[in-house]
């Protein structure tokens, strides 16, 4: 049987204990905003704003109704409009722009019974990128070649309804499918209605969804056992009295936060080699890239997040402060950093914030390394930005620390 | 080194709350100090700094000679602490901890088990050496806690309320270890509210109010101190009541002159210095009581079921040897006598009366 009385005074505690602990109360309302926030504005919806680099090698009506019609659809965002395909390909490579979709030199030859071919150069190391971009702008240009075959035969004195079907050729790699080939009443159509040959250029070839969530989930991992790990060894110790001996002996404080790091990075570490085997045996995981700087990019993401961890704990006095404080800061950094949403097609309040959390630069430098087989040159800007941050949160950590029992 | 610890207008504040007020203090090397006040006086508080578990807010103190502010770490390393707001690793057996804080501290490796053994011998823990310490019960962790205070062989040990929640048998052990510290000529800091334990193992006790330290002296000296004030209390009210009503007689009628003679004489009564004498009769009769009743140096008498009568004599030596013949000439058998002084409590409650308001250190 519930009494009631008892029953009131248990919710009438519960309810003060949470008003009087203001840095918890103030985390525990400020979470729900801060993720109802994020998903109303930043992941509500599809996937918009792909930056995407136009290489226009042709100039004329055709070419002009193209980039108008790729601006006007809401899911590209072209940053730059160019005419060196290689630029273009190294924009991509650079991680300017995730595609530079190629109109050839004779693209506006409306006269001409050579195929056009497009070429969409396609970052595909970024799984959701790829599957929004290939289809719409196959779909596209697909649109785009039966309007330039319906004005050809037009012009010829023959009828749309003679067209079947279009012709599409998807490079994938090395490897080029013809899709369809019609011909009808002796006349080839294909090159009149199928003017467009498009293709997909896979800049790091096919990637599964499994190989493009690892690295990032990698990095999620240890973003929160870091995080949580570090509440149980400083918080939790300093609540239970446990660090309160160790500093009661000769002992500095760099010592101490030195040894919980160092055990922290051994677990992490051991982790993450037993998160990467599990993905390769299980999945079938490929990594492109150097396996040992793999691994040591993994210990200075655990480093960071050790060091973010250890800031926060340094000055909260028991375990349910420190977990109601990073709820906030975990769970925002989680769909900031790219892990499942990409940055650029993010609203650009999103991306600046973005760029403020080295889950960011992990899941960056990781997926270049795992996925790209990028070396250090390709991510020392990852690299410096994660040891910044390392060395502010170890810096305000024991700055902070707070030795006082 | 004439003293062990010495404060210097330490102060200690928490927001706007002072718990630790400007405390001037020196305690002896090599005694046993008893450090007492009431809940929130800023006994632990002191404690914390003294340690160097809490920086002061101003002032400073030096322990075992080392500035609490300049030398951290050389006060930590002559110091040993039993203290009641930290615990060992309960993941961690009794050995393993006694491990840990032995290289804390730079005990030579090769000495760190013999005086792990020794010591948890003395404290009769050895034989759970292995378990974990989540695993004990209050008084086994306590226990344990003292082993890994002492194995740096500290010359300062700070003890705060040591034997909270003991049973009596392990307090004797503490006790015992306590005595035979000091012999060895530590110095120890016993921060406790059990005024027997501080009575017979302290040489030296203050006691700390408000942030304040409100009194200092040996026990003794304290409980003697607390009599002659009282006589003195006495005294000067006796002595203002008859300067009064001496006056008022001068210009009073007879009648009125009686009058006021037994105002003062009712208040030299209530006034007088009086001792509480406790004896156990084994064969008390009415006679023997009103015998003692009737004493003119008696003047509460009260007799109880047991045969224990409980008197108010005159406060001299002479009273108290009146009141032992009267017993025997009438042949009754004194099984048990006693005076009531004041005890170290008795001092503590005055000392601690006047108690501002404030949160909990």
């Amino acid at each position: 049987m519930v009494e009631t009385k008892k029953l009131k005074w248990i919710f009438k505690k519960d309810i003060m204990v949470l008003w009087r602990h203001k840095p918890r109360l103030i985390s525990y309302l400020l979470f729900p905003i801060i993720m109802i926030t994020l998903f109303g504005y930043g992941f509500g919806g599809t996937v918009t704003d792909i930056p995407v680099v136009i290489v226009s090698q042709s100039s004329g009506p055709v070419t002009d109704a193209t980039i108008n019609a790729i601006k006007s659809e809401s899911l590209y965002d072209v940053t730059s409009i160019i005419n060196d395909p290689n630029q273009g390909r190294q924009m991509v490579l650079n991680g300017q722009d995730k595609a530079a979709i190629v109109l050839p030199p004779n693209y506006d030859d409306t006269q001409s019974s050579t195929p056009k071919n497009v070429i969409l150069d396609i970052d595909s190391s970024d799984e959701i990128v790829s599957s929004a971009l290939i289809p719409t702008t196959q779909a596209l240009f697909s649109q785009l070649s039966n309007q330039i075959g319906v004005q050809q035969l037009q012009a010829s004195g023959l009828t749309p309804s003679s067209v079947s079907s279009s012709t599409i050729n998807v490079l994938s790699g090395n490897q080029s499918t013809i899709l369809s080939n019609p011909t009808t009443s002796g006349i080839n159509f294909e090159n009149i209605v199928n003017s467009i040959n498009f293709q997909v250029n896979k800049l790091y070839g096919n990637i599964s969804y499994i190989d493009f969530l690892v690295p990032g989930v990698l990095a999620l991992v240890i973003l929160f056992s870091c995080m949580f790990g570090m509440g149980e060894s400083i918080a939790g110790e300093r609540e239970r009295g446990e660090l309160a001996r160790l500093f009661m002996t000769p002992t500095s404080i760099a010592t101490v936060v030195g040894g919980k790091i160092l055990s922290k990075l051994v677990q992490e570490t051991g982790r993450a080699i037993l998160l990467i085997a599990v993905a390769i045996g299980l999945f079938g995981i490929v990594i492109a890239g150097s396996m040992l700087l793999t691994l040591l990019l993994l210990v200075l993401v655990a480093l960071c997040f050790v060091g973010l961890g250890m800031m926060i704990s340094a000055r909260v006095s028991t375990q349910a402060d420190y977990q109601q404080i990073i709820q906030p800061i975990t769970l925002p950094m989680m769909f900031l950093s790219g892990v499942f949403f990409p940055v650029e097609t993010m609203p650009w309040i999103f991306q600046k914030l973005a760029y403020l959390i080295p889950l960011t630069y992990a899941n960056d430098a990781l997926r270049a390394v795992m996925l790209k087989g990028a070396g250090l040159g390709a991510i020392w800007l990852d690299i410096v930005v994660l040891l910044g941050f390392t060395v502010l949160f170890f810096g305000l950590g024991i700055r902070g620390f707070n030795r006082d029992i | 080194m004439k003293y062990a610890v010495e404060t210097f207008d330490l102060t200690k504040n928490y927001g706007d709350f002072t718990a630790v007020d400007k405390l001037k203090m020196k305690i002896r090397n090599k005694s046993i100090f008893g450090f007492l006040g009431p809940n929130g006086a800023g006994k632990t508080t002191t404690v914390k700094v003294l340690t160097c578990l809490a920086l002061p807010t101003s002032g400073t103190a030096t322990v075992a000679g080392y500035d609490i502010l300049e030398n951290p770490n050389e006060v930590r390393q002559k110091i040993g602490m039993i203290p009641q707001m930290v615990s060992l690793y309960g993941d961690l057996t009794v050995k393993e901890n006694i491990h840990m804080c032995a290289d804390f501290y730079g005990v030579p490796e090769d000495l760190i088990e013999s005086r792990a053994d020794e010591l948890m011998e003395m404290m009769d823990i050895k034989y759970a050496e292995n378990k974990y310490v989540s695993q004990l019960s209050g008084g086994m962790k306590q226990k344990a806690s003292v082993v890994a205070s002492l194995i740096h062989q500290p010359d300062i040990l700070f003890m705060d309320e040591p034997t909270i929640g003991l049973d009596p048998t392990t307090k004797r052990i503490l006790w015992n270890l306590v005595e035979e510290l000091h012999s060895e000529g530590r110095t120890i800091i016993l921060c406790s509210h059990d005024m027997y334990e501080v009575e017979l193992l302290c040489d030296d006790v203050g006691i700390i109010n408000n942030g304040v330290l409100a009194a200092f002296n040996t026990p003794q000296a304290l409980k003697d101190a607390m009599i002659n004030e009282q006589k003195n209390v006495k005294n000067s009210k006796r002595s203002n009541i008859a300067k009064i009503v001496e006056e008022i007689q001068k210009e009073a009628t007879p009648e009125e002159y009686a009058a006021y003679d037994k105002i003062k004489d009712h208040a030299e009564e209530e006034n007088r210095d009086t001792r509480q004498l406790s004896v156990i009769i084994s064969n008390l009769n009415d006679e023997l009581f009103n015998q003692l009743k009737n004493l003119s140096i008696t003047y509460n008498i009260t007799k109880q079921s047991s045969g224990r009568i409980t008197l108010d004599i005159l406060d001299s030596d002479e009273s108290v040897t009146e009141v032992i013949s009267t017993i025997i000439m009438n042949n009754g058998i004194i099984t048990s006598i006693s005076t009531k002084d004041p005890s170290l409590e008795d001092v503590f409650v005055k000392v601690t009366a006047k108690k501002k308001e404030g949160g909990e250190i």
